[in-house]
């Protein structure tokens, strides 16, 4: 009689514990933490971190996609990101759509072309796109009561972020703003800061400008966003180089703008750039080569020289 | 008649248990989708995390859902939580990624964002080799903050191969001696005896990587291959795999006739080829650009004992993007900004 209900047990307990273990990681219950970490602050509910806003003007070329990649990879690791993604097009397109699909964090796919006329070098670009993605926040949050919380700032997707840059961005009242790298014709260009206000600025190009910032070099709040619904970045009678002058000049004054990043003496974002990619075996790019290379390129060759020269070139 | 009968009772007995295994082997997996919240001082910059439910099912907002590629069982997560990097696993596949990396302007941004990529990543050792007579601190520094489990080596090449030397490449190839600093490393930390489960990947610093491919190359018995976007002058390079699933050939245009025409991104070996065969290095004398991988794989595998992966390569999962060369012309002949701030 015992061994029956032994053997009946033995047989059940292997089920058992297969429906238990189904059910815990059906209702993704957090499993407990293990000793080692250090002590958690006690309490269920803790006042919620300010979102972030991330605006991302894109388009469509071929490193779209590795670049939207590498930026979903950053912008993944940090808390409460919104990913607001703006492509140049007139409808949206089935790679951005599937990317969106599996990024893996919470993000709004817009979309809104440039009209063609300004699409001219020595235009500001993206300008149709970042308002695109000004309206549909002020869209989202118009009926909701002061203070929003939040802060937003524009991630163009060829640059680099630090994830330091987050926190540091995360505490915003009205308008911060930091070092920005490689960019402005120096390895770094910075606001000027003195006894924790902004007095100027130091950067390699028209140290002029009212605000001589590059667009990653600032993130507004949310609120100052909704509190003034006409700034947006303008086209008309703007110069290039001005864009972010112009939209801060609406919204804040030097005065008021919060130094992050240690008082400004740490790059946390880089204005990095990535090659263009196009195909080199075209008669088009050897052209394109041969006027680069003057003199260097062999006019008549034998056929080994050329190859050896060939392989070069690949692999530069 | 009792023995089948026999053999059904054993059948149901195990039946459970092994069904126990394989979802207790699951489990762990998904663990490491959980968010510690640590809480600092107001000003002090805040490592933000998140337990519990995510606050973005408060706002009604909606999220993407994300498909866990490596589960068997696909679920789609709703809440991202994360922490960086995920808890070490013992039964995981270490990934070892070498990366050799040189300095320039743009380096800490492109170790920067490429940390943040591995730190997605579970069971990932960095191995990150200087073309430098002594160790940075601008690198020692970025890899002591960004958390991962990390090697920190260097070694000096002699000019003639310098990484980013002049703006014409020699057509020596790059990284060589790096890379081999990095593999004599690995053969000098693990027993050929007891080799540990693994795969080691060669990265270069500017190139992109998803997160898939990390899960696709975990699982590497020898050496497995899949395309890479923009290599050799096309959209995308790629191995030719017969419908019997083996690699018969490949599909690009620049030298064909390389053993093995494949980009440094395009492969990964596992560990134990690496220790099994000691003399199998990148060469240096006598390698054209493009050769370079040939040189390595040729001592370790041939083409038929290539595993294809990435959907029989069919799916791009890694891009050789270059970073473009910064404008600093404003820095002028003896420099201009502050060479103390670390760019």
């Amino acid at each position: 009689m015992k061994s029956l209900l032994l053997s009946r047990f033995l047989l059940l307990l292997p089920w058992g514990l297969i429906v238990i273990l189904l059910l815990d990681t059906d209702s993704s219950r957090a499993p407990p933490a293990p000793p080692a970490r250090p002590p958690q602050q006690a309490g269920p509910r803790r006042p919620a971190l300010p979102p972030i806003y991330a605006i991302t003007p894109t388009y469509s070329r071929p490193v779209q996609k590795a670049e939207l990649t590498r930026l979903a990879n950053t912008f993944r690791q940090v808390a409460r990101l919104h990913w607001v993604l703006v492509e140049d097009a007139a409808r949206r397109s089935e790679l951005v759509s599937r990317f969106v699909a599996r990024a893996g964090l919470p993000c709004t796919h817009l979309h809104v072309p440039t009209p063609r006329r300004y699409k001219r070098p020595g235009l500001p670009r993206a300008t149709e796109q970042r308002n695109a993605g000004l309206a549909w926040l002020r869209q989202r949050h118009q009926h909701l009561p002061p203070p929003q919380p939040g802060v937003l700032f524009f991630a163009d997707d060829d640059n680099t972020y630090s994830l330091e840059l987050f926190e540091e961005m995360r505490t915003t009242r009205k308008v911060s703003v930091w070092p920005v790298g490689l960019v402005g014709g120096r390895r770094y260009e910075r606001p000027v800061v003195e006894n924790g206000k902004v007095v100027g600025w130091y950067t390699g190009w028209r140290a002029d400008r009212p605000f001589a910032i590059d667009m990653a070099g600032f993130a507004v709040s949310l609120q100052v966003i909704l509190s003034n619904p006409k700034a947006v970045f303008k086209r008309r009678g703007s110069q290039p180089g001005m864009q972010e002058s112009d939209f801060l000049n609406q919204i804040t004054t030097v005065e008021e703008l919060e130094p992050k990043a240690n008082n400004c003496t740490k790059v946390l974002v880089w204005h990095t750039r990535t090659e263009k990619k196009r195909p080199l075996l075209s008669k088009a790019g050897f052209a394109h080569l041969q006027s680069l290379l003057p003199g260097v390129w062999p006019v008549r060759r034998k056929q080994g020289k050329n190859r050896v020269l060939l392989n070069t070139v690949f692999y530069h | 008649m009792l023995r089948r009968r026999n053999l059904l009772t054993t059948l149901l007995i195990i039946l459970p248990w092994a069904l126990l295994l394989t979802l207790w082997h699951q489990y762990p997996a998904t663990r490491y989708l959980i968010l510690l919240r640590k809480e600092t001082d107001e000003n002090a910059t805040a490592k933000a995390h998140f337990n519990g439910t995510s606050p973005l099912r408060e706002e009604g907002l909606p999220s993407c859902s994300w498909q866990q590629a490596s589960g068997v069982a696909q679920k789609v997560i709703q809440n991202y939580v994360y922490s960086r990097p995920p808890p070490w696993s013992d039964t995981l596949p270490t990934i070892f990624v070498i990366t050799p990396t040189y300095t320039r302007p743009v380096q800490k941004a492109e170790l920067t964002r490429l940390a943040n990529t591995f730190l997605h990543v579970q069971n990932l050792h960095w191995v990150v080799v200087e073309d430098s007579p002594r160790r940075t601190n601008l690198v020692s520094n970025l890899l002591e903050k960004a958390g991962l489990n990390f090697t920190h080596l260097n070694v000096e090449s002699p000019q003639s191969l310098k990484m980013g030397g002049s703006w014409i490449p020699s057509h020596k190839p790059r990284g060589t001696l790096q890379r081999n600093l990095g593999l004599h490393w690995l053969r000098d930390s693990f027993n050929n005896t007891r080799p540990p489960e693994g795969v080691v990947y060669f990265a270069d610093d500017d190139n992109t990587y998803s997160l898939e491919l990390f899960e696709e190359m975990r699982y590497t018995r020898r050496v497995s291959v899949w395309p890479v976007a923009f290599a050799g002058g096309l959209r995308y390079e790629s191995p030719i795999v017969s419908p019997a699933g083996k690699v018969v050939g490949w599909k690009v245009v620049f030298d064909p006739n390389r053993p093995f025409a494949i980009d440094m991104a395009g492969f990964a070996v596992s560990i134990r080829l690496i220790l099994e065969r000691p003399q199998a290095t990148f060469k240096l004398e006598g390698v054209k650009g493009g050769y370079q991988e040939s040189s390595l794989l040729k001592d370790l595998v041939t083409m038929d004992g290539l595993e294809p992966k990435a959907a029989h390569c069919t799916k791009v999962l890694v891009w050789h993007t270059r970073t473009e060369r910064p404008m600093l012309g404003n820095e002028g002949k003896q420099g201009f900004s502050d060479l103390r701030m670390e760019v």
